[in-house]
């Protein structure tokens, strides 16, 4: 009975994780079909509170909020996949032929990517953006380099253990060469793993990205970004002006629990099936 | 460790695209400027010369001069560090407060509201960004109920001069109670939010260790010895508990450092980290490389000092 109603809040969790991210996923597709007018363009005076015709009220420059927030879900989701994919695909190379070679190379690779992992991540990100510069790829990239050590350490943990395993030797046996073996045995065995690391990670993206735009660092200035948008904050906080400050940060939030709801609820629900496997 | 980190810190300075000394004097430079800078900064020699340079250099401790001041980078920060340690100790000692207690006392009531309420307060602090809870604390406290300074370390009005550096400190000392109360009311709304944020993970970690712990036979055998439940609590389940969670700290602290720099920006709190904000704007490449220094030594430092203390207390811990 416990057992049934842990399950089933469980399941309304990754629900509503999915809704949210759906939600966030369709204003970014659609957003010129839903914006009601263009986030980077002065619609009326600056600073004006909510009202019926701009429901999230005006920022500094007479922008209609709402759009902006809109438009930004799309830089928002845009960077955190983008980087979310560029550090899985930089780590979990990695990882496989960390764990498959072993000895001097691994020990050298898992040190590196254990400094990095133990380097506060926005400190990182902050010296990478700086050096690189605005623009979306550059962000993704910073951001990715913090999280890259993620995948490789799970990755090469799950490789070391399994690559004496007797499937494995069997197809060496067979005269399967390394590069298929780890492709075709190794890998999709070591996959599952990663997909709650992926979307864990994503969530974390958002953060980060949403924290190198508020500094600044982020994406150039007329394009609609949550974090930026708060960046002028204390601006927004002599002017009283909390509509300008709350519907940005309302929206980090909300993405960042749907995302970190719908990887909880994916952990519970992929991770009795990967033990199993074993 | 600190070698990879500090190779890391300059590969990515400077190997990657991005001129410093271009970012100094803009692209319109004459090409025999931009030749003495170079010289200058001891950029024209080969990357591993300016390598064994660079190590060398912050074996003796020498970060470099700030290219926007013209003065040594560790001499400004030794002027910012005391700021951001007292704000990162008070954010800290606040989330190891709310993250034991609550944390404790949510293990004991399984599932009942305080749980429920911890489980919860834990998943959407984690996605509060630091910034925003600064922001909407500083509309709220700050302006609306005036109860509190939106932004700096002290009033100017009080024409404070430091010793140490320690705010708090250095108004006790001189048994200045004003500059105190002053400095201690600045203090309270960066390191709120900060230690809310970070008070999130601890008390995760401490209510799901504590759950563990207090199904163990160990304490099984205290209740039956009929020990008082909160003394089982606190001084058996809870002890125990910590071993793993100590060690978690550590990365917190790294954790601690990175909400540091957004918090100080929001609060205009002249610490390291808004150092570091202000010096990117700037691109002041040997300030930026020196401070990130710093922060690499601050981690390895907590991370000797929890593996010290991980061995300190719990006996079966050995190296």
């Amino acid at each position: 009975m416990a057992r049934k109603i842990f399950r089933s809040s469980t399941g309304i969790v990754t629900f509503i994780g999915a809704a949210i991210l759906v939600f966030f996923l369709f204003l970014a597709v659609f957003s010129p079909q839903i914006a009601p007018h263009n986030p980077t363009e002065r619609v009326s005076r600056p600073l004006q509170a909510p009202s019926s015709e701009f429901l999230f009220g005006t920022d500094n420059l007479g922008r209609d909020i709402l759009s902006r927030v809109i438009y930004g879900a799309r830089i928002a989701l845009t960077i955190a996949f983008l980087a979310v994919v560029i550090a899985a695909a930089i780590g979990i190379p990695l990882g496989l032929i960390s764990g498959y070679i072993g000895g001097v190379f691994d020990r050298i690779l898992t040190l590196i990517m254990d400094a990095i992992y133990s380097f506060p991540g926005l400190i990182l990100a902050i010296a990478i953006a700086a050096v690189l510069g605005p623009g979306i790829v550059n962000i993704a990239l910073s951001i990715a380099v913090v999280y890259a050590p993620t995948y490789f350490r799970v990755i090469r943990n799950q490789v070391a253990g399994i690559k004496d395993e007797l499937y494995v030797e069997a197809a060496r046996a067979l005269g399967a060469r390394s590069p298929s073996i780890l492709l075709r045995y190794i890998l999709p065995n070591v996959l599952p793993s990663v997909v709650v690391v992926l979307s864990m990670n994503l969530a974390d993206a958002i953060m980060t990205e949403a924290g190198l735009s508020f500094l600044g660092l982020g994406i150039a200035p007329p394009t609609p970004d949550w974090g930026y948008d708060l960046s002028s904050g204390q601006r927004f906080v002599l002017s009283k002006a909390w509509w300008a400050i709350l519907f940005p940060g309302v929206s980090i939030i909300t993405t960042v629990l749907g995302f970190s709801m719908f990887s909880e609820g994916l952990n519970e629900y992929l991770n009795p099936t990967i033990r199993e496997r074993r | 460790m600190m070698f990879i980190l500090l190779a890391l810190i300059f590969f990515i300075l400077r190997i990657m695209p991005g001129d410093p000394v271009l970012a100094i004097v803009g692209g319109k430079a004459p090409q025999h400027v931009i030749e003495q800078l170079r010289e200058q900064m001891g950029l024209n020699k080969s990357i591993p010369a300016q390598f064994v340079d660079y190590v060398l250099s912050m074996l003796r401790g020498d970060l470099g001069k700030s290219t926007l001041t013209n003065r040594p980078v560790l001499d400004e920060l030794k002027e910012r560090l005391p700021a951001t340690i007292e704000l990162t100790a008070f954010a800290f000692v606040m989330a190891v407060l709310i993250g034991t207690f609550w944390g404790a006392e949510a293990a004991r009531k399984k599932d009942r509201s305080l749980d429920v309420g911890a489980r919860m307060f834990a998943i959407v602090t984690y996605a509060i960004p630091v910034f925003w809870l600064g922001l909407m604390m500083q509309l709220l406290f700050g302006m609306v109920l005036k109860w509190l300074p939106v932004a700096g370390r002290i009033s100017p009005a009080l024409s404070f001069t430091p010793i140490t550096g320690f705010y708090l400190v250095d108004s006790i000392i001189k048994g200045n109670w004003a500059a105190l109360w002053d400095a201690f009311k600045h203090l309270i709304m960066p390191g709120v939010a900060l230690g809310l944020i970070i008070s999130s993970i601890f008390l995760r970690m401490v209510r799901n260790n504590t759950v563990l712990m207090l199904s163990k036979d160990f304490v099984k055998a205290a209740v039956a010895r009929g020990i008082r439940e909160r003394a089982v609590l606190y001084g058996h389940a809870l002890k125990n508990a910590f071993v793993p969670i100590l060690t978690i700290m550590g990365l917190q602290l790294a954790l601690l450092l990175a909400g540091a720099v957004l918090t100080e920006t929001t609060f205009s709190w002249p610490g390291v980290g808004s150092y570091l904000v202000q010096k990117i704007r700037y691109r002041d490449f040997p300030a930026i490389q020196g401070t990130i220094v710093i922060f690499a030594l601050i981690v390895i430092v907590i991370s000797i000092c929890v593996d010290i203390i991980n061995a300190l207390v719990d006996p079966r811990v050995r190296y």
